[in-house]
């Protein structure tokens, strides 16, 4: 079986799940004896493969950041431009013989789409996240939602990444549910660190992550507990916003942020990190979830984050409770059996989440449209 | 010619309101924020509905038509009982009624469902079989003779105690850990005292309370003249059957014709010239001891280890554990009344039973009766309240 796959990101350069789940799919993929074309953008840091059937191969460069949303009209022109630019660079350069295409989110749907028209073969679509988890379900593009519809119309199966995602695709999209399969993530264990007093916050500062709530609950924290160290990893178009907060609340001594981090560097704060907190308003999935508790820091994650219907050795709190939040954040600073008994037994729960698993079920959808 | 040994435990905990860290240490009234009377009210209600209530009328039916030849026995925790008096003393009345047929007898436990056996020492324990006993001299006028520990806890040191005590007889589940090829369809003896010990038959008294509408069970569908037929083939002098009484009507729906089991269950077992029906206080009467057990280490009824894993199996529950000791040590200086029994209503084993991290078949017996999304949401809400209640000892 040969496979194009599109996706926009792979290791060492990623911005989100995407990446982590491309990376874990296709080397698990390969090691099954599928061949994988992986077909990106080009980037600073170019990507490679050291398996014989897995090729990764930039298609040019290109401009986009598919998690930026254009502000202006004039922005959004180029925005636009651009994506149409680099969809019709893949349409001319994916060739070959292949027995499916199976594409990531929107920013390659359009080539999915007409792939799947030029070589008269099956459409997979991975679903990670919709317009909707993105504008954290306030005022979502009407632009970016159509090419999603397109999508998921045209693919002659989707994967999405938890049943909450495939209800929306089903509800807000208007797809059958039944041309849907979910296949939850996994991750590669991270390995526990020495833990230091320190409360984590790691993703995009986006909205739809919801880190202006995790300072909420870092204010309530520190007032009982003032020795506690607060970082706010990642960047994003809230972080002057951030920053802001963080003064303005009293406590920018005790909070870090570290803007984008390395591979090592996040293995190591999530290794250090006492208590690890994922408050997003839209969370289809949230690998990161996983892998702070592979790195043996528990973690609390909104109620209606993916990972939450597949993981049960995390607390759920609802995103805008930060007054649940610092109360779990303090007990698991406070109270040490909670704080081990959640690392032994999160530990024992992650090793069902591997990409051997995803790679077998993501076979399973091959398997039903050829 | 085996007797068959019906015995319901009914008791419900005080259900505990959430209580965050920014709580503790407030000036405020424990009872109140530390138990949610709303819930606990609905609950009971709820359940008196579909379960005590009906079959407490549907059990006494079936005493009055067999004029007493249907015999069975009740253990009832002291926090059921308040919250019968509190919400719906007709309930108390119609066990009044039940236990003066004389077909109904009625056994000790500890007041609060506590696992106060387990202390290092007795004195707590003593303290709250004693208010046990007390509550049922002062509503049914009776002194019970048989002892049941909570969940059937059980080890050859609680044995010496409730012998000390002269109870005449005590119950703990049949598990082969304990019994090895022999029958618990016998009265046992410990080693080291001189009491008549009664022993659940698990097989037959899951089949009820489990299995009873599990339709991939072979024995499926249960019906009342297959269950008697099974007990008339059983070896042995008494067969104990001790069911919760959630069973009927809770755990069990309507639906499922739990109730028409029961009904038919007097007939078809008297249809059967070699049983009859006994209470726990006419079988260690009637029946002599075959032999001794010797139970170094304590077990219980519940889930598949018939141990006490369930309530201390992991590091958070022995740190509720030992918090919830520390506090009655700091509380018995003080001689706070109020406080006092609140202390014991966090006692009560449930509280700890909710914070049980096992996974497997028995997770899901604990996920149906938890108010907790995981068991840390448990051990979070249950850890800040003894915090605030230790602060208020000082």
């Amino acid at each position: 079986m040969k496979v194009a796959m599109i996706g926009w990101e792979y290791p060492p350069f990623k911005t989100g799940g995407l990446g982590t789940h491309c990376y874990g799919l296709t080397r698990s993929l390969a090691d099954k004896g599928v061949a994988v074309d992986f077909y990106m953008p080009k980037t600073k840091h170019s990507a490679g493969s050291d398996k014989e059937n897995l090729v990764v191969k930039e298609v040019g460069e290109t401009e986009i950041f598919p998690y930026d949303r254009p502000e202006d009209k004039a922005l959004a022109g180029k925005f636009f431009e651009s994506v149409y630019k680099y969809n019709d660079l893949l349409v001319q350069r994916v060739s070959g013989e292949y027995d499916l295409v199976h594409c990531h989110d929107w920013l390659t749907m359009k080539a999915g789409v007409a792939l799947k028209e030029k070589m008269g073969v099956p459409l997979v679509l991975t679903v990670h996240s919709t317009e909707y988890d993105r504008s954290g379900w306030l005022c979502p593009n009407d632009w970016f939602i159509n090419i999603e519809r397109e999508g998921m119309e045209a693919a002659d199966r989707i994967i999405a990444v938890s049943h909450f995602t495939k209800r929306v695709i089903a509800e807000k999209y208007g797809i059958n549910p039944d041309k849907i399969n979910v296949v939850h993530n996994a991750v590669y264990p991270i390995g526990e660190g020495e833990k230091q007093n320190i409360v984590l916050f790691l993703g995009r500062l986006t909205i739809q992550k919801g880190p202006e709530f995790f300072l909420r609950a870092a204010k309530k924290v520190l007032d009982h507990e003032p020795d506690c160290r607060f970082v706010v990893a990642g960047m994003g178009d809230m972080l002057p916003r951030l920053i802001d907060q963080a003064v303005d609340m009293g406590i920018s001594d005790r909070v870090i942020f570290t803007g984008l981090l390395s591979e090592e560097e996040v293995k190591h704060i999530y290794q250090i990190a006492s208590v690890y907190a994922m408050p997003s308003v839209s969370e289809p999935f949230g690998i990161t979830a996983l892998e702070a508790v592979s790195a043996g820091t528990p973690t609390i994650v909104s109620k209606t984050a993916g990972v939450s219907e597949a993981f049960r050795n995390c607390l759920r709190v609802d995103f805008w409770d930060t007054d649940e939040m610092a109360n779990k954040i303090l007990s698991l600073l406070r109270y040490e059996p909670l704080h081990t008994t959640m690392v032994e037994h999160g530990k024992r729960e992650i090793r069902l989440f591997t990409w051997d698993q995803v790679a077998e079920k993501t076979l399973d959808v091959y398997r039903g449209v050829l | 010619m085996p007797s068959v040994c019906i015995y319901f435990e009914v008791h419900q905990p005080m259900r505990l309101n959430r209580f965050s860290v920014f709580n503790i240490g407030k000036d405020n009234d424990p009872y109140s924020t530390y138990f949610n009377n709303e819930v606990n009210r609905w609950i009971f209600e709820k359940v008196a509905k579909k379960c005590y209530l009906p079959t407490n009328e549907l059990l006494l039916d079936l005493i009055n038509k067999f004029n007493g030849k249907f015999r069975i026995s009740f253990s009832l925790t002291g926090t059921f009982v308040e919250y019968c008096e509190r919400f719906i003393p007709s309930l108390l009345d119609s066990f009044k009624q039940l236990f003066a047929t004389g077909a109904v007898d009625l056994i000790e436990e500890t007041y609060f469902h506590s696992l106060s056996s387990l202390y290092d020492e007795f004195d707590e324990f003593e303290e709250q079989v004693k208010m046990h006993r007390q509550m049922i001299k002062r509503i049914f006028n009776y002194e019970p003779k048989v002892f049941r520990n909570t969940e059937a806890i059980y080890d050859n040191r609680i044995a010496k105690k409730i012998a000390d005590m002269e109870y005449k007889g005590i119950i703990t589940e049949g598990t082969e850990k304990i019994l090895g090829w022999r029958s618990p369809n016998y009265l046992y003896k410990p080693v080291n005292a001189d009491i008549k010990v009664l022993l659940r038959n698990y097989k037959l008294s899951d089949d009820i309370g489990f299995r009873f509408s599990a339709h991939d069970w072979p024995g499926f569908p249960l019906t009342a003249d297959k269950y008697a037929y099974w007990m008339s083939q059983c070896e042995g002098d008494l067969i104990n059957l001790f069911i919760d009484y959630e069973t009927f009507g809770e755990h069990q729906w309507i639906e499922t014709g739990i109730f028409d089991f029961l009904s038919h269950l007097p007939w078809e077992v008297l249809k059967h010239g070699n049983l009859d029906f006994i209470t726990v206080s006419e079988a260690v009467s009637r029946y002599d001891e075959v032999g001794e057990i010797d139970v170094p280490w304590a077990i219980s009824w519940a889930d598949v280890n018939r141990d006490v894993s369930t309530w201390l199996g992991n590091n958070m529950q022995i740190a509720c554990f030992n918090e919830l000791k520390e506090i009655g040590k700091k509380l018995r200086e003080k001689r706070d009344k109020d406080l006092l029994h609140v202390w014991r209503l966090l006692q009560t084993s449930d509280h700890l039973y909710y914070i049980s991290t096992k996974d497997l078949g028995d997770g899901d017996v604990h996920a149906y009766f938890s108010p907790y999304d995981v068991p840390y949401e448990g051990f979070i809400n249950y850890m800040n309240i003894l915090q605030d209640l230790k602060q208020k000892t000082v």
